[in-house]
């Protein structure tokens, strides 16, 4: 997931808080409910998009929310749990989760009327997947066999079509993939895994501007730097029927113009609260106030392939580091209560989630800190430094976890901030960080195994610790090959335990979705991406 | 004999013929200056400032980097509590904002001093070269002067701070003399250009004296005190450039403790601590304001034309 990582870092560096302000009025009449008006439509806080709207090429927030609601893939997850649900997949079938049989729905249809069968997905598949067509997300397909022929790493692909991928008729097609992926099905709720019309493939550039889907919204219009409009689909056959008439997705340069709109509700449903506004955003909104957690995880992690901490000892100073931290006064104070302290490294609502699989480690103790990190022989010239992008406002935090290490165990602690998330992730990338790093990850799926093998399996692309654990990737690699999701998860959540062992990152909080919504509209719920829940929006009647 | 001369010298005003031993420019100014209550003001801040800079533990015991989040996020001044801890409260660290004032003015107390320092001896002798020689030597180091000059202060030294991986008040200093020499360069050249051309020198040059004599003997004491001027002025704003550099996050790092950077967390937490914006700010902006009075002093001390 190379070119995914990318993404969910920059939703990372975004997010953020600090700021403390006071001086909200504190209103808070806001969510009676009414009755909803069904054909009424609401606004919601985005972003230009930042490519035509295919579903393949949007890993940005901006395009991927509008794609999320103008089409649907085989399944996708429960916003309130984040299960696995059918949606045009009928079932999903396999006995060694390496070759699937999918068996479709009938009564699915893209917007222009055209069914949606087998060969949408196919064919969307291939032209995604294909190297010469560009598409942003096209490494999603990797676990496919033939992936290899059509995006080879270098010049043009040998085959225009997945060897994997066959159609049997209209209503099955069958996968299969270069080894076992047990959650490969919980892959396939990503948009990348979209259906596409016919018409597509005639003009794809020009269908970017207005697409055709399969999903519960449909394209109206697309003013550029301004807002995109979609209206219900009234013969939408998911099981989320929209409970409005439409969304427009009205285009936000600063975060605190949509706050000043939200509170005079001339914006419906908000994205995230601006830092500024963040301490008085509760008082503003009163219950129509959001703050939930989100399926993203910070974390520092250590230089693991420096000299300086290899060994078994060094194991023990960097469990002493964790125990320095203290995340409940940093998360209150600093953080403004806009993230919640972490004891694991995969965050809650992810399945497979298993709290405080840390323990200690991740408990304020200075004495214990000091002890540890003593006994493990202490850190080079006793002093660390943790290299941070400056521009996502981290500042404050890294500053505050120095202070914190700096006082439980005498380790000089110092941020080093690079001047943006490029610089800072290119010294991360190419392995050249001698200390501690701000690391973090927003789920792809809401399993374990992508806040666990996608970051600490050897070799994998976001590992940024360099950690190699013969123990954790024998886990992983069961994990794995379990058949059943559950079975993977459960193997997975062993494999965790390895990091406790070793931790090659400290676990710090999770992130949380600090939002909210006018007084026009009812029943705004947030899945654990931090988007609204849009078809359960309901406008209420004027 | 001299001694008469130097007590009534001041009582007869200038029309006095040249005295045989006159009273040299700078012990004149010296006596000029210390009537100016500006001075007077401008110069017991400074030495306050050097005091805070060269022994900051006389003022406070409290150790400016130590922060308790626990008990003193954000903690309100408590302004009865003089020279205590909490005397200003606490930053968004819980660091003691009074600790933190005294400590940061030894950052910027160097970085001024030397910064002037070094750009007076770096642009004072670029110039007085040019200035001395003219010719191609002139043309060259002042085409040189107007490339340095078309750069940006803050953009030159945005570029060349960058290219320090850890930065301390040394690395500011460097890329401040590289980027501000430029303008003691050109007030050289000029003063030096317009002594060059007086009597005494001739005669010196007539007497056979060497270059080094005559450029260091008759040119610089003659031709510096325009230098000294425009020195002293610029400290004030070195001072205040390295705040801006820090405050960007460009310039000064933690450990180092630094207004600019102080002032750079504050806004962040602007409308609950507005104490904690309002001291290093004030103090930056005293600082300042107590070179750049220093400079007005010095000026009028220096320069006849004014009298």
């Amino acid at each position: 997931m190379r070119g995914a990582s990318q993404a969910k870092w920059v939703v990372a560096a975004v997010a953020v808080a600090l700021a403390a302000t006071a001086c909200g009025s504190s209103s808070s009449d806001g969510a009676s409910s009414g009755p909803a008006n069904a054909q009424g439509t609401f606004s919601y806080q985005s972003s230009e998009p930042q490519n035509p709207l295919q579903p393949a090429n949007a890993m940005e927030v901006g395009g991927g929310r509008v794609i999320k609601n103008l089409f649907k893939g085989l399944v996708d997850y429960d916003p309130s749990n984040g299960k696995l649900r059918n949606q045009v997949a009928d079932k999903i079938e396999t006995t060694d989760a390496q070759n699937y049989t999918v068996t479709l729905k009938s009564g699915w249809t893209f917007h222009d009327g055209t069914p949606v069968t087998a060969q949408s997905f196919v064919d969307a598949w291939n032209w995604s997947a294909n190297t010469k067509n560009n598409q942003i997300n096209s490494d999603w397909f990797s676990d496919i066999q033939g992936y290899d022929a059509v995006h080879p790493d270098k010049g043009d692909p040998t085959a225009e079509t997945m060897s994997g991928l066959k159609v049997v008729d209209d209503t099955h097609f069958t996968i299969a993939l270069t080894g076992p992926v047990s959650y490969f099905e919980y892959k396939l709720g990503y948009t990348a895994f979209s259906p596409l019309p016919k018409v597509f493939y005639t003009d794809p550039a020009k269908y970017g501007q207005s697409p055709i889907g399969n999903g519960p919204y449909k394209f109206v219009s697309w003013e550029h730097n301004k807002a995109i409009t979609v209206a219900a689909y009234d013969k939408y056959a998911g099981i989320d029927k929209p409970k409005n008439g439409g969304i427009v997705f009205k285009n936000y340069a600063q975060p605190e113009a949509a706050y000043k709109d939200l509170v005079s509700d001339n914006l419906d449903v908000l994205d995230q609260v601006d830092p500024s506004d963040l301490a008085s955003y509760k008082n503003d909104l009163g219950d129509r106030a959001v703050d939930q957690p989100q399926g993203a995880i910070q974390n520092i992690s250590f230089s693991l392939y420096q000299d300086s901490w290899k060994g078994q000892d060094k194991a023990k100073v960097r469990q002493g580091l964790s125990m320095a931290i203290d995340r409940d006064t940093i998360t209150k104070t600093v953080l403004n209560g806009s993230r919640q302290p972490a004891n694991t490294w995969v965050a809650p609502g992810a399945m497979g989630y298993k709290d405080n699989t840390c323990g200690e480690a991740c408990t304020y103790n200075p004495a214990k800190a000091k002890q540890l990190v003593t006994e493990g022989g202490g850190v080079p010239g006793n002093k660390i430094t943790v290299l941070y992008n400056a521009d996502g406002g981290h500042k404050e935090w890294v500053d505050a976890v120095c202070n914190s290490i700096r006082q439980a165990t005498g380790v000089e602690c110092v941020g080093e901030p690079k001047p943006d998330f490029k610089s800072a992730r290119d010294l991360i990338k190419n392995k050249k960080v001698d200390g501690l790093m701000r690391t973090g990850w927003v789920q792809d799926y809401p399993l374990n195994a992508n806040f666990l093998r996608d970051v600490y399996g050897t070799g994998a692309a976001a590992n940024d610790a360099g950690y190699s654990s013969p123990e954790f990737d024998k886990l992983a690699a069961e994990a794995d090959k379990a058949t059943t999701v559950e079975k993977t998860a459960e193997l997975y959540q062993q494999a965790e335990e390895q990091l406790a062992k070793d931790m090659p990152a400290i676990p710090l909080w999770y992130y949380k979705t600090t939002a909210g919504y006018s007084k026009n509209v009812q029943n705004v719920k947030y899945d654990s991406f931090g988007d609204p829940v849009f078809t359960q929006v309901e406008v209420k009647q004027k | 004999m001299p001694d008469l001369i130097e007590k009534t010298a001041p009582a007869t005003g200038s029309t006095e013929p040249k005295p045989e031993k006159p009273r040299s420019l700078g012990s004149d100014a010296w006596h000029d200056l210390r009537k100016r209550p500006i001075f007077i003001i401008s110069a017991a801040l400074i030495v306050l400032l050097i005091a805070f800079a060269i022994a900051p533990s006389l003022f406070t015991s409290v150790d400016p980097r130590a922060g308790d989040l626990r008990l003193h996020y954000l903690s309100k001044p408590n302004y009865l509590h003089f020279f205590q801890a909490d005397w200003f409260g606490y930053d968004g660290q819980g660091r003691s904002i009074y600790a933190r004032m005294i400590y940061g003015a030894r950052a910027s107390v160097v970085v001024g001093i030397c910064v002037t320092a070094g750009v007076t001896v770096l642009g004072g002798l670029a110039g007085m070269i040019a200035g001395y020689y003219g010719g191609w030597v002139d043309a060259v180091i002042s085409r040189v002067t107007d490339m340095f000059f078309g750069i940006p202060l803050l953009l030159g030294a945005l570029v060349v701070l960058n290219a320090f991986t850890t930065r301390t008040v040394w690395s500011v200093v460097f890329a401040l003399v590289a980027l501000g020499w430029t303008q003691m360069t050109r007030v050289m050249r000029g003063s030096v250009i317009t002594v060059k051309q007086s009597d005494y020198v001739t005669a010196a040059k007539a007497l056979g004296a060497g270059t080094t004599r005559i450029m260091f003997k008759h040119i610089l004491p003659n031709a510096i005190a325009p230098v000294i001027v425009v020195a002293t002025i610029a400290l004030g704003g070195y001072i205040a450039t390295e705040a801006t550099l820090s405050f960007l996050g460009i310039g000064l790092q933690d450990p180092t403790i630094s207004w600019g950077i102080d002032i750079n967390s504050a806004q962040k937490v602007l409308r609950t601590a507005p104490f904690a914006l309002f001291f290093p700010a004030g103090m930056l902006s005293v600082t300042v304001l107590a070179f750049i009075m220093l400079g007005d002093a010095v000026r009028d001390a220096l320069d006849p034309k004014l009298r």
